[in-house]
């Protein structure tokens, strides 16, 4: 039988409320307040209760994950499940943050249930499945009812479905599906187009998501002492592809010493971005990566040094998370070599 | 870190901060149709630009004016 | 604008000893088929081959598919490529339905071309799966663009669209077993019912982004990266005046078949009088530099507003980069007063985490997605491959690859496959047959 581990706070473990939020994490054998719920309902053996005080695990959170990762360390288990937190905003903190702890450290699936008002739905979303849960618990049965379907079949390997089907918040990951007889792209369509003309409601495919925002560096202050390195997501490596980088959906990236050149040759250097035409590339790479014009400004002093390198990846059909993990690495290497600043060029 | 690119609402986009424009998505930095000391022209100009752009103060994004 | 389409539902084609049509069965003369393909010298090894749906078979690299037609009154089915220049989009058209002439690499491939599964688990990546299909398999003398991964493949391009028309002659002078009638009154001179209802124009966006001319779409022979948005009658759009190019990846690409039978103009005929006037089409086309998106944009935003139109569906052949073009084309609507609804794929990466569009507006309001470009997906060896298989791995199709740590080749010693959506022959049906959509899971 598959085994479940399941997290709850102090209250409805029934230790008590807000006076007693201050419990240090214990692990029970058996079911105690939730468990018992959830147990019967699961395919699965709820093997241990894990209780945490809410104020516990929010002002001591790394003494309480280290204490609760220890408890579980030898421990079997399938499926960690914690909740469900209703609209107790530290309850739901608390179940996002110890349910990703468990998922990191143990790689099992971990589900938890929130209400849309409860904050760790903004801060966990994305790290795993919650639930859309009611705000108290009167909707207890309900809540873990929802959680229990979906682990049943995580447990027993069935197909899931997508966030609306199972009812979990969206995470951000988008994947094609078939509708069963559904409407062709075009009739969608049409028929949107008439409701919106109507002023009649509707739902768009695609929900224009928030846009990311990045801190603004600060700036250089001397850009004569600076130094200053070239990055391009045109693809322009040298003409063997050394790297053997993608010329779409790239993984992998390369960089290549340019202290010796003036320029970047054609011959030498060529763009393998299969998402433009090369022809303006291939004939004077410095268009896309614009060593030339560097080199000028370095002997005129402008600025401090330019980096020996230039780094080089493709940047069609990557990924975002493909281009998150290149452009750590490359930030690593920059950081090794004390560069201040970097111009990037965008094809 | 300065952004050169042509598809200024990808780069504001994706959160970028300070752009610097470039000409088109083949050839951000010099038109082949153009005589090369054109395109050193606008190449000069904008890479230039881009390595002001590394000093300067900004709050909020930006894309920097070029003059060619 | 009247144009009348006479269907002949073919059920089965075979080769036999004469080229005809009968009781809906397509004969075709393999010989004299050869040497009219041949007549172009540019071909130099060729095969013909007949793929039927529900066959375990594997078509790779497919560059082009066009429906087989005829006019009886002899202009030419795509005026400007295939004959001379004459208005499209009015008269009699005869259709060869249900089977389609593609145009497949006997060994190259490029960064534009698909896999089409026949049957199987394949099958459902591609509407092509569905039609019988008789592919011109050739090797063409192209040597410049051999080892390109951008190729125009113009020689085996053109030999679908010749032969296509060749095969049309079958049913010039017989009597179809239906006609559509699309017909379309002048904006100006529509009768009150239909002027009071709200009205809609679809704007299109071929896929026009190389500089180099050879690789774009086609409209009436001229290349559309040389072009500004203008206002054309749907059934121009339907009757030939519009020919697919070689650039895109194929799973965002709008065949010359495509075009012949626009689901998403369909679709705007059958609601036209009753919940929408239909004004027409605004073709725009697709850009390589910000300064040329916004100059489409703007002049589709103008041409929608002067001709009244209260609402838009916007569609592009196309992802990546032209997401701008689509979204800037959306928004300028949108400023305008013009209502719009998008109809696109997107590209969330193989694992679904990456932002949809290059580009995102909040006035994008209402999105019908079609797909996700890059979905890995992994088939079977097939019985049998039309074509050459290492294409996939070996020539840079976009969605292939010859080398990955991880996932190995795209095309294995068994012959299966591992490749990523974005190499299914037009295989996100932006053109509007696509049951697929995006959810979040």
């Amino acid at each position: 039988m598959k085994k479940a581990i399941h997290y709850i706070n102090q209250f409805f473990a029934g230790i008590g409320g807000e006076e007693l939020a201050d419990h240090k994490p214990e692990i029970r054998e058996g079911l105690v307040g939730p468990s018992l719920a959830l147990n019967s309902v699961l395919d699965g053996e709820v093997t241990h209760t894990i209780i945490c005080g809410d104020n516990f695990m929010g002002s001591n959170t790394e003494e309480a994950v280290k204490l609760i990762l220890g408890f579980l360390e030898d421990k079997e288990f399938d499926i960690f499940i914690a909740g469900p937190a209703f609209q107790a905003g530290r309850y739901g903190v608390a179940c996002g943050t110890i349910a990703k702890a468990v998922k990191e450290k143990f790689n099992v699936p971990v589900l938890t249930s929130m209400n849309e008002e409860n904050p760790g739905v903004e801060m966990f979303k994305k790290d795993m499945h919650i639930f859309k849960g009611g705000k108290s618990a009167a909707k207890l049965r309900d809540d873990v009812k929802v959680m229990a379907d979906f682990a049943n079949k995580l447990l027993m390997g069935e197909k899931t479905g997508s966030a609306d089907e199972e009812g979990f918040f969206p995470r951000g990951i988008r994947a094609q599906v078939w509708l069963e007889n559904g409407p062709i792209a075009s009739k969608r369509g049409v028929d949107m187009l008439i409701k919106k003309l109507n002023d009649e409601e509707y739902i768009s495919e695609l929900p224009i998501p928030e846009l990311d925002r990045v801190e603004i560096a600060s700036p250089i202050m001397d850009l004569s002492k600076a130094n200053i390195a070239l990055i391009t997501t045109g693809g322009i490596v040298p003409v063997n592809n050394p790297d053997r980088i993608q010329s779409a959906s790239a993984t992998r990236w390369g960089r290549y010493d340019i202290s010796n050149d003036d320029r970047l040759q054609s011959g030498v250097y060529k763009t393998i971005h299969a998402g433009f035409d090369p022809a303006a590339a291939d004939a004077d790479p410095n268009v896309v990566m614009p060593v030339d014009a560097m080199k000028a400004y370095l002997k005129e002093g402008k600025f401090g040094k330019l980096h020996k390198y230039f780094y080089s990846t493709v940047g069609t059909g990557t990924t975002q998370a493909e281009a998150m993990r290149m452009g750590k690495e490359i930030v690593e290497k920059l950081r090794e070599d004390n560069v201040d600043g970097v111009i990037m060029t965008a094809t | 870190m300065v952004i050169m690119c042509n598809l200024i609402p990808v780069a504001t986009t994706v959160g970028a901060n300070k752009i610097v424009p470039t000409i088109s998505i083949p050839y951000p930095l010099g038109d082949p149709q153009t005589p090369k000391e054109v395109q050193w022209k606008l190449r000069y100009h904008r890479v230039g630009v881009a390595l002001d752009a590394l000093a300067e103060d900004i709050k909020e994004q930006t894309v920097f004016r070029v003059k060619i | 604008m009247k144009l009348e389409l006479g269907n002949f539902y073919v059920k089965d084609v075979l080769f036999g000893h004469k080229t005809y049509y009968k009781d809906g069965i397509l004969t075709i003369n393999k010989e004299e088929a050869m040497n009219f393909i041949r007549e172009d010298e540019h071909i130099i090894e060729l095969d013909l081959v007949i793929a039927k749906p529900g066959e375990n078979t594997r078509i790779v690299p497919v560059k082009e598919a066009v429906e087989p037609r005829v006019r009886p009154d002899g202009r030419a089915v795509f005026p400007g490529v295939t004959g001379d220049l004459e208005m499209a989009g009015m008269g009699r058209l005869h259709a060869l339905k249900g089977c389609s002439v593609l145009g497949v690499g006997m060994h190259w491939g490029s960064f534009g071309d698909g896999l089409i599964d026949m049957g199987g688990e394949g099958a459902k990546y591609t509407l092509y799966s569905q039609l019988i299909n008789i592919c011109i398999v050739a090797n063409t003398d192209e040597e410049e663009e051999r080892y390109e991964q951008q190729k125009k493949n113009t020689a085996i391009r053109m030999a679908a669209h010749k032969f296509a028309e060749y095969l049309g002659e079958t049913v010039k002078e017989l009597e179809p077993e239906e006609v559509e009638v699309f017909q379309l009154d002048p904006v100006t001179k529509r009768d009150d019912d239909t002027s009071k209802l709200p009205s809609v124009v679809l704007v299109m966006q071929p896929q026009s982004q190389m500089e180099e001319l050879g690789y774009n779409d086609l409209v009436y022979g001229w290349d559309m990266n040389k072009y500004v948005p203008s206002f054309m009658n749907p059934n121009e759009v339907l009757d030939g005046a519009l020919i697919s190019g070689s650039f895109m990846p194929s799973s965002s690409k709008w065949s010359t078949y495509d075009f012949q039978n626009f689901p998403t103009i369909r679709e705007l005929y059958k609601e036209h009088g009753k919940s929408i006037n239909f004004l027409g089409v605004i073709m725009s086309n697709l850009n390589v530099s910000l300064e040329q998106k916004k100059r489409s944009a703007l002049f589709v935003a103008q041409i929608a507003k002067s001709l009244g139109a209260d609402g838009a569906i916007v569609t592009e052949e196309g992802y990546g980069n032209p997401d701008a073009d689509y979204i800037l084309c959306l928004a300028a609507l949108e400023d305008v007063g013009v209502k719009t609804v998008g109809i696109s794929n997107e590209c969330t990466g193989r694992d679904g985490a990456s932002q949809p569009l290059v580009t995102l507006d909040v006035k994008a309001n209402a999105l019908v997605s079609t797909g996700n470009v890059s979905q890995l997906i992994e088939l079977p060896p097939a019985d049998k491959v039309i074509g050459e298989l290492q294409a996939l791995a070996r020539d840079g199709l976009s969605g292939g690859w010859a080398y990955d740590e991880v996932l190995g080749s795209s095309v294995r010693e068994d012959g299966s496959v591992i490749m990523e959506n974005n190499a299914m022959f037009c295989g996100d049906m932006i053109a509007g047959w696509s049951t697929k959509t995006m959810k979040e899971f």
